[in-house]
């Protein structure tokens, strides 16, 4: 049932949305076009969700979507998700910088920064072209973003993956690329060396994979689920994604091949070769982490397209005590997309897998876990400016270290969202 | 009437025996091809370019080069009017004719002369999806097919004729393909030449 306060948020939020749509006035009038100023873009994605299952991971449950229900109960939300601002523009001629800031629902922080970076593209002088960028960014591993905002493509929800990608692989450093035609088509190599991502890698040894669209800032905390007897005397109830640890500097390596038939392809190697012994005051741990991720884009016609990953890898964190290091974690997941075009509309379906293995001496079997998820999206692209995206999403996992809070190792969850985003 | 400029202006004077000629370009499946760049050699040969000075221009409006593709007599010289709020850098690293633009916000212009034959790819270095071609060519018959896949010319001269269509994506070698028709002495006559493109490139997300 629907308390009464939640349905006067339901209520409001369908009062918001409509007057959103109201803008469009007649059906056959076009959405007026907001003017921001120059190089200034602003996100708002206003939700509606409704879901059943267990605590969100956001709320410090093991719940592996965003918004998380209250037991077999379906929950309704409605939820100003995200308002982000995004600078972009020239700085000199050469240059270019990308500043982001965000407030989300589910954000420690109530505005944080997202994304900060100097980009150098010098002028080609033939074929091969050059450019390297400073500062805040994420590797480019994900193919479910795009935009200088990072935003998922006809969806809501990114894949396992990329959500991961989202939450604890950003990075602050150097990268530069260097791309050069190949047979057709053009070859793309990028090498990136970083700081500020020791932490990477806690969230999954902890937690596990989860999928949601949530993007840390660089100042912001993340909750973990309730942790071991052990784990809980040296590790946080929550994790600073974005944090230098061990002043070592890590490195990751790209090749793309955006082949000359619509094909791209990509393999990724990444290592924060963090010392698994330094911690802060704070108990923040250098987790070594390193995965390995290989990516496919196919464009089967101009409004049909596949996107696949897969990536795996391992963490390791603590000391070597009883035989084994504390955490020694090895995680893999895979997604296929398909996403196809019918006029303004973008229909979307992917599949996920996922799964850890506990290898480490004091983070056991028990926090193993293995799960799936299929998710279906609509996108109606009402305007430039503004999209109604819909998506149903139902994730089933195993994971024996929920009896820690009273839960079946066995949890299934179905997520349905519809999202306002506008885009000014 | 930019296109019809393209299309008439740098024709030669008919000669007694002449034909009015139109190509049309097309795809697999009789879509047609915009944008191809259709050259006309009577004879073989190039025919006389007009000695008179012609104006030829490529805006930036909305982030787009417009036009796409634009086909210029050698010797001309191209304006590159900025109509965005931004600013763009109009570059080229082609051998026929490198050059680099800085173009501040709205109604700014700068010019470039074209003084070799062949195609120039242009870019802008701060916005990755713009991309326009020149074909800068030495024959006063020349004309870039329209939305319809169209190329029409008045007074080619009768006999042989070599006539060749570019595009920047075409299936060839030199993304161009070469054809020999012999016209007529009068009327109007429709040649179809079908093409393979292949797919746009795509652009880098980063």
């Amino acid at each position: 049932m629907y308390s009464g306060t939640i349905r006067r948020r339901i209520a409001a939020a369908f009062a918001a949305a409509t007057a959103a749509f109201a803008w469009s006035g007649p059906a056959s009038a076009e959405l007026p076009h907001l003017e921001m100023p120059a190089n200034l873009t602003a996100v708002i994605d206003f939700r509606i969700v409704l879901t059943n299952g267990e605590r969100s991971w956001a709320d410090g449950g093991f719940g592996k979507s965003r918004f998380g229900g209250g037991g077999d109960d379906v929950d309704a939300h409605a939820v100003p998700a995200t308002a982000e601002i995004v600078w972009h523009g020239p700085l000199a001629w050469n240059f270019g910088g990308t500043i982001a800031i965000a407030a989300q629902d589910d954000q420690d922080q109530p505005v944080d920064l997202i994304e900060g970076f100097v980009t150098w593209r010098p002028l080609p002088n033939g074929e091969t072209r050059f450019s390297a960028r400073a500062g805040m960014f994420w590797p480019p591993v994900s193919l479910e973003h795009e935009g200088q905002e990072w935003r998922v493509a006809d969806m809501i929800t990114p894949s396992a993956i990329n959500s991961w990608i989202g939450e604890e692989v950003k990075v602050a450093g150097v990268e530069g690329s260097v791309s050069h035609p190949l047979a057709g088509g053009r070859v793309t190599g990028t090498l990136g060396l970083f700081g500020f991502n020791d932490t990477s890698g806690t969230l999954l040894a902890f937690r596990g994979w989860a999928l949601h669209d949530q993007k840390t800032g660089a100042f912001s905390r993340q909750a973990l689920p309730p942790l071991n007897a052990f784990m809980a005397t040296v590790q946080p109830q929550w994790t600073t994604p974005t944090l230098e640890v061990d002043h070592r500097i890590g490195f990751y390596g790209r090749v793309a091949w955006q082949m000359a038939a619509p094909v791209m392809l990509e393999v990724v190697y990444y290592n924060n070769r963090g010392d698994p012994e330094a911690f802060t005051p704070m108990n923040q741990w250098g987790w070594d982490t390193r995965f390995w991720n290989v990516g496919a884009r196919i464009d089967l016609g101009p409004h049909t397209r596949i996107l696949a990953q897969a990536l795996t890898g391992t963490t390791e964190m603590g000391y070597v005590e009883n035989g084994g290091i504390w955490v020694d974690t090895r995680y893999r997941s895979a997604y296929l997309r398909l996403t196809q075009e019918v006029g303004r509309v973008a229909l979307s379906g992917r599949a996920d897998l996922f799964d850890t293995r506990q290898r480490g001496s004091a983070l056991t079997a028990e926090d193993d876990e293995e799960g799936w998820a299929l998710t279906g999206a609509l996108d109606w692209r009402l305007s430039g400016q503004a999209d109604l995206i819909l998506e149903y999403m139902h994730l089933d996992s195993q994971r024996a270290a929920r009896a820690r809070i009273g839960l079946d190792a066995d949890q299934a969850q179905n997520v349905v969202q519809a999202a306002m985003r506008l885009r000014l | 009437m930019r296109r019809l400029i393209l299309t008439l202006a740098f024709c030669a004077a008919a000669p007694a025996a002449a034909t009015d000629l139109v190509v049309q370009v097309q795809g697999p499946g009789g879509a047609p091809v915009a944008n191809a760049v259709v050259t006309l050699y009577p004879g073989g040969r190039p025919a006389t370019l007009a000695g008179e000075r012609m104006s030829f221009q490529i805006a930036q409006r909305d982030l787009q080069f417009q036009p796409f593709v634009i086909a210029v007599p050698v010797g001309a010289d191209v304006s590159f009017p900025n109509f965005d709020n931004v600013r763009h850098h109009v570059y080229s690293f082609s051998p026929v004719r490198r050059f680099e633009l800085r173009l501040f916000a709205r109604e700014q212009s700068r010019s470039v002369h074209f003084d070799r034959v062949g195609i120039v790819p242009i870019g802008c270095n701060i916005h990755d999806g713009m991309i326009a071609y020149v074909d800068v060519v030495d024959t006063g018959f020349a004309a870039v097919t329209d939305r319809a896949g169209r190329a029409a010319f008045t007074g080619v001269a009768a006999g042989g004729l070599t006539a060749r269509v570019w595009h920047p994506w075409l299936r060839a070698p030199g993304n161009q393909t070469e054809m020999r028709w012999t016209l007529p002495g009068s009327g109007r006559i429709a040649q179809t030449v079908s093409v393979a493109l292949r797919p746009p490139p795509r652009t880098p997300t980063y």
